[in-house]
C-alpha cells in the first residue's frame, strides 16, 4: 500500500514535467478523443504495435494484464487497475508508458513517443471510450412458449404425486407396497417374477451392497443357519450399523461429489486438505445425517448456525464439496480463473443434487431444457459473492509455490495462527528476500550471465533460481498455517460485499451484459422458499430451496441414486439427468412413492436403503426366466435381481478381507497430507511416493490417496470412477488390462501368497481341507466335491512341476523383494529453470517378484490366486 | 452409460442400444479382419457388433487407417526449423509488430527438393523427405499456455479444467480397432503435466477406448508373468474351467463369455506385446537408420522404431513424443540437441514406413501445441505464439509436396489458409473417415464432440 501511495506522489510529480505534452495533444479537442473513432484510429494501433506481444489474449498477458479489451485495462493486473477513466493520476498505464520512477516501465525496451502518451492521456482523460460489443440476449417466442409448455408437462418438474399403490393379483407375493409397484408392472407386461434369491447368495450381495465387503465365512454359516422370522432384518440392521456402511456409501457420494486431492487439469497440484471433506462425507452417512441436512451443510455450512464448536467445524468442512473440483490454476486472467471455478460450482450443485445440466446455459439459453442464460448468471451471482477457500491462486507458468495462496484456507479452530509480533517482522524480512531473489533470478535470466558457470559448476541461471525457490519456500512455510500445525480445511466462505453478476456475452469472462438479480432456476417452482437475501451471498437461501420437501428434483433424485446402487440400474436410468434428453422413469409411481417415503422420513437414508432391500423384490434370485429374457432382456420391469461387477474398491478390499489382512480402522488423514502444493508431474517422486502408500496400504480403497491422474494402480484395472466429473454411475467394462491385473499384478500375487499362508498355518495341512476353506474365504461358499478334485490335482501337478520349471524357491523373506534398478540419469538440471521442463521418462518399473516358502505354497498360492481371478468372484449375484 | 449413443457410425455397424447399456464385453475381441479402407469393408459380424472395439465402417471412405502422431511437446520453434521468412531474416534488430525485438534464425535455411521447400539446417534428413510432406501453415490455438494448449490439441477442450476424451479415444470410439490382439490406442513417454493422463484418457467414453501409456523403453506394467509360461497356462486353465463352470450356472452373469476371453487374450498379449515392443529384434541397419541406442538421448529413435512396429500391426493410433522444446532461453542450444535426437529417427520413420508399403495407410503427423514468436526472449529465447505456427504431415491421405495456408512476412500471425486447432481435429476425423458432427457422445444430457461447436474440414490438403 505504501509503496503504492508513493508511486501516487510521484505521479504528480511527474505530471508537471510532461506539461509540453499538453501542448501537443491540445491539438485534439476533448470531444474528439471523447469518439470511438479517435480511439480506433489513434489509440488502438499504439496499444496493437507496442503492446499486444505480451498484453493480449493471445499472448500470457504478463502480469495478469491485457489491453485488448476495456474491462482488462479497468481491472488491471497485478499491479492494479491500467486505466481509470477520467482519471489520469489514478491510471497506471500513464506511469508506466511515461516510464515513471517505481512504475513498470512500458513498452520495456523502447519508450513511446511524446505525441503517442499524449493520443493516450486525452483518450483516458476523455473518459476512455471502447466500442461497443452489441450485446442482446436473444429472446425468441418460439422458445418461450417451447419452454413454457415443457415447464408444465416435463415430469421432472412437477411437483410429487401421492400415487395410490396398485392391487396386484398375487398380493401374497409383496411383502411391501414397494413391491405392489413392481408386480403391478409385471402383471401388466404378463410376467411373473423369478424365485427367491439363496441365502448364500443373499448375504454376499446385501454384504456388498451395503459395505462394500464380503461376508466372512461364519457370518454366511451363521446366517444360512438362523431360522428365526427375523434373521434377514437382523442381518440388515447390523449391516446398516457397521462403520463399513458409510464407507460404501459415503464412496458413492464422493463419486457424485468429483472428490480428488488434487487440482487435476492443467497443473496438478496437490490439496493436501480434502480428506477431511472425504471423512465428513463418511461420517454424515455413518450418522445417518437427514439427506437435506447433508444438502445444506455442502452447499452453505458456512452460513448456517451451529450448537457447538464441533458442529461449526463440520459445517465448514462440508463446504468442502464447492472447492475440491478441477481447477485450471494456470489460468492467466483472475475474471476467468474465477468464473471457470463459479461454472465449475454450479455445475457440481446442478448435477449432484438435481440432475440438472445448467453450464450449457453460460454461453446461450440451454437447448433443451426450459434454463436460459439468465438463470444461470442468477446464480453466477450467488457465487461470485462467495470466496472460494482452496489455498490456491491463479497465475500462467508459475512454478515451486506460485500457486499456493496460504490466505486462502479454512483455519478450523478459532483464533488459530494469528502471527505475533516476531513472526510478522520475520514476514516482512522475508517477502524482502523473496523480492529481491526473485529480481536477481530474472535479471540473470535475462542476461547473458545465465549460462555462465558458478564455482560449483551449475549454471548461474540455476543457481539464481534455486535462491529465489527456497526463500519463497522459506515465506510460504512462514506464512502456512498448515506447516505451523493448524488444523485447515477447504471450503467456502461469503464475501465481505455480496453483489450480483452480470450475464457475460457468448459465456466470455470479460464481456459483460445486464446485471441479473441472484435467484434459482425458473424451471419449476418450489412453494415456500426465500429469495436471496441481499446481505449474503445467498447460499444458503439456495441450499433452502434444494433441499426443500417441495423441490421436486432433489428426493427423486436421491432416491434414484439409491435405488440405482442396489438394483444396477435407476428407475431413471440417467441418474444424472432428469432434463428434457434424460431417461424417462420405468417407474413413475414408484420413484414418487419412494420420494415421498424418504421425506416424511425424515430424509434418512439408512431407512431408505432399510426399506428397499427389505422388498421381496431386491431380494429375487438372478435366475432367468427364458420368456422374460425374450419380453424384457434388460430386467426394466425387476424380474430377477441383475448381477452386478463389484467396484473397484470392492474387488481390491474383497481381496485384503480374504487374505485377513484387510484393516477395518481408518487411517488418520491422508498421504496427501504431507504434500507440498507445487505441481506434481504423474511419474516424479512425488507421484512414485504417492502410488507406493497406496500399495502398502492395507486401508479399504474408500482411503487411499486419490489424487487426479496419480490413481492408485490396484483401483485402475477396475473402471474407477473418472475424479474429474460428477459421476452417478461407473462404467462396466470388460477388457484384458484386467485380466492382466489379476494375473501378474505384485498385488494380487501378494495377497493370494498371503491368504495362501494364512491357510497354512491355520487349516490341517490336508490339501483338500485348505482348498474347501479358500472356497469359502473368497468366494462365500463350499466347492462341490468335484471342483475340489480340480483344484487339488492342480495343487499336486503344480507343485510336482514348481521345482522343475521355476528356480524360485528361495527361503522367504519378509517383505516381498523389490528388483531396484537405477533411476534414469536426466539429462536435464535437478531443478529446472523452466518449471514447464520436467522430465517425461518414467524411472524404470520395479519389478516385484515374490518368494514362497516352498512349492506347495507356492502350488497354493497359484490356486488361491485363480479364486481371485474368477468371474464368480468379481460378481455378485 | 444410460443413455442412448447411437450416432457415431452409420449402418448396419453401430452397436445396438443394449451392448451399449451393458457396456461390457470382449475387451480387444478377437476378430481378424480385412483391410477396412474405404466402404468396401462390411466387416461387421455378429460377433463384432459385440465387441466395443471391433472394427467399424466409418461415417465416409477412409483416407488413412491409422495415425502416428509425433508429438514436439513444449513449442518448437518454427522460425528456426521449417518456417522460412525471407523478411524476419532481413529484419532482425528491428522492433516487430506489436513490440519486441525481431530475431532472425540463425539457421542456414535452404530448399529442398523438387518443390523447393525451405527446411533449416537444423532438419537435414527430414528435409530429404520434404517433396512426401504437406504442410499446414496457418494453425492457431486458443491459450498460449502450454498446460492448457497441450490439453485442447489431445482432447479438443479450450478449458483446461473440463475433461473430455482425448482425439485417440475417439478414433477408437468411432472406427475400433484392426488388431484385437493389441491396444488400439498406444502413447509412448507421454507428458507426466500439462494434464497428464488427461491427454490420452477416455473422460466420459467408456475405459475401452483409453490410451495404452507405454515408457520409452518399451515398459507396460503386467504384461510379465512371475512364473513360467507352463505353469501359468496351468494356472489359467484352472481359472477358465472354473469360470465355465459359473457360466453354465442359471442366471450367470451375460458378461461371462467377455471375462473367458479376456483372460485369453491378455495370456496372447504377455506373448505379443513385449515382442511388438522389443526393439532389439530389429537388425542392426535399421536400429542404426533410426538412431537407437540406450538412455535418454536415443528416446525419440527408440519410440519411432516402436511406432513404426505398432502401427505395422494395426494399431490404430500411436502418439509418441519429444519433450523439451519451450526455449525461453538457450534456444539454440536447445534447438540443436532436440533436432539432433528427432531429425534421424523421423526421416528414418518415414523412409521405413514408406518401404513398407505402410505409408499409404498411415497418417504422420508432426508438430507442437503451438509455436514461438519471431521476436526475442531475453540475450537467448522466444516466446510463445498461438497465432500462426506450422505442422507437416504425410502418407495417406494427404497431398505430398504440399502446402496450406501461410502466415505473415515474419512468421507471426496466420494470414492464409487459418486452421484452428479444431479445425484440424476435423480434418483428422475427416481423413479417417469419421464425420465430426456426426461422432458424438451423450453425456449429462448433451451430445459430445470432439470439436463441440466448430470445426471446418480443410479439404484443400486430401490427396
Amino acid at each position: 500500500m505504501k509503496t503504492r501511495m508513493l508511486s501516487r506522489f510521484r505521479a504528480r510529480w511527474w505530471l508537471l514535467l510532461l506539461a509540453p505534452s499538453l501542448i501537443a495533444a491540445e491539438t485534439t479537442t476533448r470531444e474528439e478523443a471523447g469518439t470511438v473513432e479517435f480511439f480506433e484510429k489513434k489509440v488502438r494501433p499504439i496499444l496493437v504495435s507496442n503492446c499486444y506481444n505480451c498484453h493480449s489474449a493471445d499472448t500470457k498477458a504478463a502480469g495478469g494484464l491485457r489491453v485488448d479489451d476495456r474491462n482488462g485495462l479497468l481491472t488491471g493486473g497485478s499491479g492494479g487497475p491500467a486505466v481509470a477513466p477520467g482519471n489520469l493520476e489514478e491510471s497506471l498505464l500513464i506511469e508506466a508508458i511515461a516510464h515513471a520512477d517505481g512504475a513498470p516501465k512500458m513498452p520495456p525496451k523502447k519508450k513511446l513517443s511524446e505525441q503517442e502518451i499524449a493520443v493516450i492521456r486525452a483518450w483516458i482523460e476523455a473518459g476512455a471510450p471502447w466500442p461497443e460489443e452489441k450485446f442482446e440476449v436473444a429472446k425468441s417466442p418460439a422458445n418461450e412458449s417451447k419452454h413454457e409448455k415443457l415447464r408444465n408437462e416435463h415430469w421432472a418438474w412437477q411437483p410429487l404425486n401421492r400415487a395410490t399403490v396398485p392391487a396386484v393379483r398375487n398380493d401374497a407375493w409383496a411383502a411391501d407396497d414397494i413391491d405392489r409397484f413392481i408386480l403391478a408392472g409385471l402383471e401388466r407386461a404378463g410376467l411373473a417374477p423369478t424365485g427367491d434369491a439363496d441365502p448364500r447368495d443373499l448375504i454376499r450381495r446385501l454384504s456388498f451392497d451395503l459395505t462394500g465387503l464380503p461376508p466372512t465365512p461364519e457370518e454366511v454359516e451363521a446366517f444360512v443357519a438362523d431360522d428365526s422370522e427375523n434373521a434377514y432384518e437382523n442381518l440388515v440392521d447390523r449391516l446398516l450399523a457397521s462403520p463399513a456402511f458409510g464407507e460404501r456409501w459415503g464412496r458413492h457420494w464422493l463419486d457424485v461429489a468429483r472428490y480428488g486431492e488434487s487440482t487435476g487439469a492443467s497443473r496438478n497440484l496437490p490439496m493436501p486438505h480434502a480428506w477431511r471433506y472425504r471423512d465428513y462425507v463418511i461420517d454424515s452417512f455413518n450418522a445417518d445425517k437427514p439427506f437435506d441436512e447433508f444438502v445444506r451443510e455442502q452447499i452453505a455450512g458456512d452460513l448456517l448456525t451451529a450448537e457447538t464448536d464441533a458442529d461449526r467445524q463440520e459445517n465448514l468442512i462440508a463446504t468442502g464439496f464447492l472447492a475440491i473440483g478441477v481447477k485450471d490454476v494456470n489460468q492467466r486472467f483472475k475474471v476467468r480463473f474465477d468464473m471457470d471455478n463459479v461454472d465449475e460450482q454450479i455445475d457440481a450443485v446442478s448435477r449432484a443434487f438435481m440432475a440438472t445440466t445448467v453450464s450449457c446455459a453460460r454461453c446461450h439459453d440451454h437447448k433443451f431444457d426450459p434454463i436460459p442464460t439468465k438463470d444461470y448468471y442468477a446464480l453466477a451471482g450467488i457465487f461470485t459473492s462467495t470466496d472460494l477457500n482452496a489455498g490456491l491462486r491463479n497465475k500462467m507458468g508459475g512454478g515451486g509455490l506460485d500457486y499456493y495462496d496460504t490466505q486462502r484456507l479454512i483455519l478450523l479452530d478459532k483464533g488459530a495462527a494469528k502471527a505475533d509480533d516476531a513472526t510478522s517482522k520475520k514476514l516482512i524480512k522475508l517477502r524482502n528476500e523473496v523480492a529481491q531473489a526473485k529480481a536477481e533470478f530474472e535479471r540473470v535470466r535475462d542476461s547473458a550471465e545465465a549460462s555462465e558457470k558458478a564455482p560449483d559448476g551449475r549454471t548461474k541461471l540455476v543457481v539464481a533460481r534455486q535462491a529465489f525457490r527456497k526463500k519463497q519456500a522459506e515465506l510460504a512455510l512462514l506464512n502456512d498455517p498448515a506447516a505451523n500445525g493448524a488444523r485447515i480445511a477447504l471450503g467456502v466462505t461469503d464475501k465481505a460485499k455480496p453483489a450480483d453478476t452480470e450475464i457475460r456475452l457468448r459465456g466470455e469472462a470479460e464481456k459483460l451484459g445486464p446485471l441479473v438479480t441472484r435467484g434459482f432456476l425458473t424451471a419449476f417452482e418450489v412453494p415456500g422458499t426465500q429469495p436471496v437475501n441481499r446481505s449474503q451471498s445467498g447460499r444458503k437461501e439456495l441450499a433452502d430451496w434444494i433441499a426443500s420437501s417441495a423441490n421436486p428434483l432433489t428426493a427423486r433424485v436421491a432416491v434414484n441414486r439409491t435405488w440405482q446402487h442396489l438394483f444396477g440400474q435407476g428407475l431413471v436410468r440417467s441418474v444424472d439427468n432428469f432434463g428434457v434428453t434424460g431417461d424417462k422413469p420405468s417407474h413413475p409411481e414408484l420413484l414418487d412413492h419412494l420420494a415421498g417415503r424418504f421425506i416424511a422420513d425424515g430424509w434418512s437414508l439408512k431407512r431408505l436403503v432399510r426399506t428397499i432391500v427389505t422388498t421381496r423384490a431386491y431380494r429375487l434370485s438372478a435366475e432367468e426366466i427364458s420368456a422374460n429374457v425374450q419380453a424384457d432382456p434388460e430386467n426394466r420391469l425387476i424380474w430377477r435381481h441383475s448381477p452386478r461387477r463389484l467396484e473397484a474398491e470392492e474387488i481390491r478390499d474383497g481381496i485384503l478381507a480374504a487374505a485377513g489382512v484387510l484393516d477395518r480402522k481408518r487411517p488418520a488423514g491422508s498421504p496427501s497430507h504431507s504434500l507440498e502444493v507445487s505441481e506434481l508431474p504423474n511419474n516424479g517422486p512425488k507421484a512414485r511416493e504417492i502410488r507406493q502408500a497406496a500399495r502398502q496400504s492395507t486401508a479399504r480403497s474408500v482411503y487411499l490417496p486419490l489424487l487426479r491422474g496419480v490413481v492408485p494402480e490396484t483401483l485402475e484395472a477396475f473402471d474407477f470412477v473418472e475424479q474429474g466429473m460428477v459421476t452417478g454411475n461407473r462404467s462396466v467394462t470388460t477388457v484384458p488390462t484386467q485380466a492382466l491385473f489379476m494375473m501378474n499384478d505384485p498385488f494380487v500375487r501378494e495377497s493370494a501368497k498371503k491368504l495362501a499362508d494364512r491357510l497354512a498355518a491355520e487349516v490341517p495341512a490336508d490339501d483338500r481341507v485348505r482348498i474347501e476353506r479358500a472356497y469359502e474365504m473368497t468366494l462365500g461358499r463350499s466347492p462341490a466335491p468335484s471342483e475340489i478334485d480340480r483344484a487339488a490335482s492342480f495343487v499336486k501337478e503344480f507343485s510336482a512341476s514348481w521345482p522343475v520349471l521355476n528356480e524360485e524357491i528361495e527361503p522367504e523373506k519378509q517383505k516381498p523383494e523389490v528388483a531396484k534398478a537405477k533411476p534414469a540419469e536426466s539429462a536435464r538440471p535437478a531443478v529446472p529453470v523452466n518449471p514447464d521442463e520436467v522430465v517425461t521418462q518414467d524411472a524404470p518399473a520395479e519389478e516385484v517378484r515374490i518368494r514362497y516358502s516352498d512349492a506347495r505354497t507356492a502350488a497354493l498360492a497359484h490356486f488361491v490366486q485363480a479364486l481371485y481371478a474368477t468371474a464368480e468372484f468379481r460378481y455378485v449375484r | 452409460m444410460s443413455e442412448s449413443n447411437k450416432s457415431r457410425a452409420i449402418g448396419p455397424t453401430a452397436l445396438p442400444r443394449r451392448e451399449l447399456l451393458k457396456s461390457a464385453s470382449a475387451g480387444f475381441g478377437y476378430l481378424a479382419l480385412a483391410g477396412m479402407l474405404g466402404t468396401q469393408a462390411i466387416a461387421s459380424t455378429h460377433a463384432a457388433d459385440s465387441s466395443p472395439l471391433a472394427p467399424r465402417r466409418p461415417h465416409f471412405p477412409a483416407k488413412a487407417k491409422r495415425v502416428i502422431f509425433l508429438f514436439m511437446n513444449g513449442a518448437m520453434s518454427q522460425v528456426d526449423t521449417f518456417e522460412y521468412k525471407q523478411q524476419l531474416q532481413k529484419d532482425g534488430g528491428k522492433v516487430g509488430p506489436g513490440g519486441g525485438t525481431l530475431l532472425a534464425s540463425r539457421y542456414g535455411f535452404k530448399r529442398y527438393g523438387e518443390t523447393g521447400t525451405w527446411v533449416s539446417d537444423l532438419f537435414p534428413n527430414v528435409a530429404r523427405h520434404v517433396d512426401k510432406l504437406c504442410f499446414v501453415r496457418g494453425l492457431h490455438t486458443d491459450t498460449p499456455a502450454h498446460p492448457e494448449a497441450v490439453i485442447q490439441l489431445h482432447t479438443g477442450a479450450a478449458l483446461a479444467q473440463l475433461v473430455r476424451p482425448s482425439l485417440g479415444a475417439w478414433l477408437l470410439y468411432g472406427l475400433g480397432t484392426e488388431n484385437q490382439d493389441l491396444p488400439g490406442y498406444v502413447t509412448i513417454n507421454p507428458a507426466p503435466n500439462f494434464g497428464g493422463t488427461v491427454n490420452y484418457g477416455s473422460a466420459f467414453l467408456p475405459a475401452h477406448y483409453q490410451g495404452t501409456k507405454i515408457s520409452d523403453t518399451g515398459y507396460l506394467p503386467n504384461v510379465k508373468s512371475q512364473a513360467s509360461a507352463d505353469l501359468q497356462r496351468r494356472q489359467l486353465d484352472l481359472l477358465q474351467g472354473m469360470n465355465r463352470d459359473l457360466a453354465r450356472r442359471p442366471g450367470a452373469p451375460t458378461e461371462l463369455d467377455g471375462v473367458i476371453e479376456s483372460y485369453e487374450l491378455a495370456f496372447k498379449m504377455q506373448g505379443k506385446v513385449p515382442e511388438i515392443l522389443d526393439i532389439s529384434s530389429e537388425p542392426q541397419h535399421v536400429r542404426d537408420a533410426y538412431g537407437v541406442t540406450d538412455g535418454p538421448e536415443g528416446s525419440f529413435a527408440r519410440q519411432c522404431l516402436m511406432a513404426r512396429r505398432l502401427s505395422e500391426a494395426g494399431v490404430r493410433f500411436v502418439e509418441i513424443a519429444h519433450p523439451g522444446w519451450d526455449q525461453h532461453n538457450n534456444l539454440h542450444a536447445g534447438l540443436t540437441r532436440n533436432s539432433r535426437a528427432t531429425d534421424q529417427p523421423t526421416a528414418a520413420l518415414l523412409a521405413d514406413l514408406e518401404a513398407r508399403g505402410l505409408l499409404d495407410e498411415t497418417l504422420v503427423i508432426f508438430g507442437s501445441e503451438f509455436g514461438r514468436l519471431p521476436t526475442a526472449q531475453g540475450p537467448d529465447g522466444r516466446d510463445h505464439n498461438i497465432t500462426g505456427y506450422p505442422m507437416w504431415m504425410a502418407g495417406a491421405g494427404v497431398k505430398p509436396g504440399f502446402s496450406y495456408g501461410a502466415t505473415d512476412e515474419y512468421g507471426l500471425k496466420a494470414v492464409e489458409g487459418k486452421m484452428h486447432t479444431t479445425d484440424l481435429h476435423a480434418t483428422l476425423l475427416a481423413l479417417m473417415g469419421l464425420d465430426h458432427e456426426k461422432l458424438t457422445y451423450r453425456y449429462a444430457g448433451r451430445d459430445f464432440r470432439l470439436t463441440d461447436v466448430k470445426g471446418q474440414v480443410v479439404e484443400e490438403i486430401f490427396a
